[in-house]
């Protein structure tokens, strides 16, 4: 069954392709299944179909988080959600591409808005690298937690599904960063872990009920402002 | 109301393909087409086809206060733009920049014009990695000073058509066009794909559209024929990863680390004279980026149609 949107040469404009997907299905279902056992907890609160904006914790030093609820939303509710990655992601040669090809975009507000518009669902971590990239002593204390995705699900009339993970803050404990040379590759800092690997921690994934936030008006900044003080405080 | 239009670039492929739709379009019943060889490809008696530099202000204001006038001619299609990428120089950017604006303000005061649509290029486009892979028409615009001539040029003269909408008397139609893949028509992409080896930078593969002279002359018949103004970016049929427009048309696709690129196609081009320059390539090879092609299908009803053939690569 196909989740994309075919441009007409089996890729859709991002340069996503159902063909990689098929691909990486078996490796996700082993991750999903196997190796960190990851147990759903109401992803009947994440719609079958429609535009919807999934918000998560961020963390783990390496995004199987986000793996991890792309897949069990895939195999629970049979819908692609697309993984939006930090802004370096382009740069980065190989992974970069190979994660576009399995449906993550860039986050930049035209990208998102677009897929909203056609209906599809994303799947945002408003703390971005701070997040991930927090050392192993911050475990489980959520960083500076960014409210952008309620403004676009207020500006394009869709529901917030939010999803708390837990069991990734210690599957890959960081203890320190190293900025020389990243650039060089395109990544923000190179990571010093305690494990070359993640280690296979348990998953439990909490999906929140939708948050409709259609009384809230995207041109009023009042009521935006609202919107995003009870998001960032939910 | 029967449109009289004036084609500039009308020897080009494109100007070709747009003169013969137009001559077909009910509502057309005059084209006078304007070109550097006189080459009359279409003998048909509503066409007639004039030679002149539009790079000369004394020959542009000739033509149009001359046999424009005398005919009536109510729109301007300009397309003629200087296509090679190793061209430069202010003889260049007369042609570019210079004629667009002169021809642009000679419309402005000329009696029966009253429609101005000016072909202009998806390479007026800054891409950056934090940038929308979808561009739409407000999409930030390439305001390096180390851009190339070529995409300088062409960034000039769409912004004089597009700051002169509002305020001119003329209803003004720009079309920022996905690159037309076809011989002849400056596409950087049917250079880059004429060598038997293409090199690709390693561990990049961005996705790219592609437009057919089929549907670059569609889109402009629409324009001159439609009330439609404002800015509009014109896709092609076709989007697809790099890779696949190699294999597609049959060469060899090379992975090759990002810094040796650039050396081997300025050494290519010094040996062999092509046109292909990867400094003006470098981010589109990176970074991919499809024009959003919403709002030309919502005002002008233009949906592409034709995909390339890659064996020709001539749409």
């Amino acid at each position: 069954m196909g989740f994309l949107r075919d441009a007409g040469h089996g890729y859709d404009e991002f340069g996503a392709t159902d063909a990689a997907l098929e691909r990486v299905r078996p490796v996700l279902e082993f991750l999903h299944d196997v190796y960190f056992r990851v147990t759903a907890h109401d992803v009947h609160h994440v719609p079958e179909a429609g535009g919807v904006v999934v918000v998560s914790n961020h963390s783990g030093t390496l995004p199987f988080d986000g793996a991890m609820i792309a897949a069990n939303i895939l195999f629970e509710r049979e819908r692609l959600i697309r993984p939006v990655a930090d802004r370096f992601l382009p740069n980065l040669p190989f992974f970069g591409t190979w994660l576009t090809r399995i449906g993550a975009v860039t986050g930049s507000r035209g990208n998102v808005r677009y897929l909203l518009e056609r209906g599809e669902g994303i799947l945002i971590f408003p703390e971005g690298t701070q997040g991930i990239g927090k050392a192993f002593s911050q475990r489980y204390q959520l960083q500076a937690w960014r409210v952008g995705h309620a403004e676009l699900a207020i500006q394009n009339g869709v529901p917030v599904v939010p999803v708390a993970v837990i069991g990734a803050e210690e599957q890959m404990p960081q203890l320190a960063r190293i900025t020389a040379g990243a650039k060089w590759v395109g990544a923000p800092y190179f990571p010093v872990t305690l494990t070359p690997l993640p280690l296979p921690v348990r998953y439990h994934l909490h999906y929140g009920e939708p948050i409709d936030l259609s009384a809230y008006d995207a041109d009023d900044s009042r009521s935006l402002a609202d919107a995003r003080r009870w998001c960032g405080a939910e | 109301m029967k449109r009289r239009i004036l084609v500039t670039g009308a020897t080009t492929p494109i100007g070709r393909e747009t003169v013969r739709r137009l001559v077909e379009h009910s509502s057309v019943e005059r084209v006078v087409a304007v070109g550097t060889d006189g080459d009359s490809a279409i003998s048909d008696p509503r066409v007639e086809y004039v030679t002149t530099n539009l790079a000369r202000h004394r020959s542009a204001h000739d033509l149009l206060f001359g046999l424009v006038r005398e005919i009536e001619i109510d729109t301007i299609v300009h397309l003629a733009l200087h296509r090679s990428a190793r061209r430069e120089g202010a003889h260049v950017r007369a042609l570019n920049v210079d004629a667009t604006r002169d021809l642009l303000k000679m419309a402005e005061r000329h009696p029966t014009v009253q429609r101005f649509v000016f072909r202009s290029f998806s390479d007026v486009y800054h891409l950056r990695p934090d940038r929308p892979t979808i561009i739409e028409e407000d999409h930030p615009i390439e305001l390096s000073p180390d851009a190339p001539q070529l995409v300088r040029d062409r960034l000039e003269a769409d912004l004089v058509l597009c700051t002169a909408m509002g305020l001119s008397p003329l209803a003004i139609t720009v079309l920022r066009m996905a690159e037309c893949v076809a011989p002849e028509s400056g596409s950087q992409l049917h250079d880059y794909l004429s060598s038997r080896v293409c090199l690709r930078p390693a561990g990049f593969d961005p996705m790219l559209n592609v437009l057919t002279v089929s549907d670059a002359a569609h889109a402009l018949t629409l324009a001159a024929t439609s009330e439609a103004k404002g800015v509009f970016n014109i896709p092609g049929y076709d989007t697809l990863p790099l890779s696949r427009i190699i294999a597609l048309s049959g060469r060899l696709d090379v992975p090759t680390p990002g810094p040796v690129v650039a050396p081997l196609y300025g050494l290519r081009a010094r040996l062999t004279g092509t046109d292909f320059r990867y400094d003006l390539n470098e981010l589109r090879f990176h970074l991919g980026g499809v024009l959003d092609g919403r709002r030309a299908k919502e005002e002008l009803g233009y949906v592409p149609r034709m995909p390339v053939d890659w064996d020709r690569r001539d749409g």
